[in-house]
């Protein structure tokens, strides 16, 4: 699946990856793989305030992933 | 009433906005507006050239109208106005737009504070300031956090 980050998970990752990913994974498995492959990204990766996407759609941690799907992690935002 | 969320990606034009929002509130008793602006120094003092917001192709926008349209619900408001700049700020240059209008003026002053505490924490961006220091990404902070929830 394609994984896309925004803002300093960008920066500590990459903007794009391509990820294989076993089936029936779910956002929190992933997170928790791109964290351990990442560690400089875990805290924000775990952060409460960040969010994670599937097709522009807010998704929790329990929800499945397909390898069809990409997927969005979103960093704490901040405007103004 | 009338509802405006717009991101900018050149230069934005508080007047332009300010003329906009009091052409369409000649109707209203009140007109509200605030102006973010790029500060030239970061928290700890060292000087800061531009601010840089990302942002996402379509979430960025779709957080702006919400802001916008929830602050319409919430108050007694007849024109709500958004326009928030993304890319290269340089210091000194206007990041957001918020003005609202109103018939009588606290509900006119309500929507623009209400607007500005929920963009600082829901708007869709991601901020990093560049200068003296290098390159630093910048988050809402605790007290922008208090400063949204105490619209409940």
């Amino acid at each position: 699946m394609k994984v896309l980050f925004y803002g300093q998970l960008a920066d500590m990752i990459a903007s794009e990856l391509e990820v294989n990913s076993p089936a029936g994974c779910s956002v929190s498995q992933l997170r928790k793989r791109l964290a351990a492959e990442y560690p400089l990204a875990e805290q924000t990766l775990r952060s409460k305030r960040a969010r994670t996407c599937v097709g522009d759609q807010l998704v929790n941690d329990d929800h499945v992933l397909s390898a069809l799907d990409t997927v969005e992690f979103l960093p704490p935002v901040s405007g103004g | 009433m009338s509802i405006v969320a717009r991101l900018e990606e050149s230069r934005l034009r508080p007047e332009q906005e300010l003329a906009a929002l009091l052409e369409q509130a000649r109707q209203d008793g009140a007109v509200v507006s605030f102006v973010g602006v790029a500060r030239p120094t970061s928290k700890t003092g060292a000087s800061v050239d531009q601010l840089v917001l990302d942002h996402h192709p379509t979430l960025t926008l779709q957080s702006l109208q919400e802001v916008a349209v929830s602050a319409a619900e919430h108050f007694d408001v007849t024109h709500v106005r958004v326009v928030h700049r993304c890319g290269k700020v340089p210091s000194g240059e206007p990041i957001v737009f918020a003005g609202a209008a109103s018939a009588h003026r606290r509900a006119a002053f309500d929507a623009a504070d209400y607007l500005m505490d929920r963009l600082k924490t829901d708007a869709v961006f991601w901020k990093r300031e560049i200068g003296e220091a290098g390159s630093e990404w910048i988050e809402p902070t605790d007290a922008d956090y208090s400063d949204r929830d105490r619209w409940g």
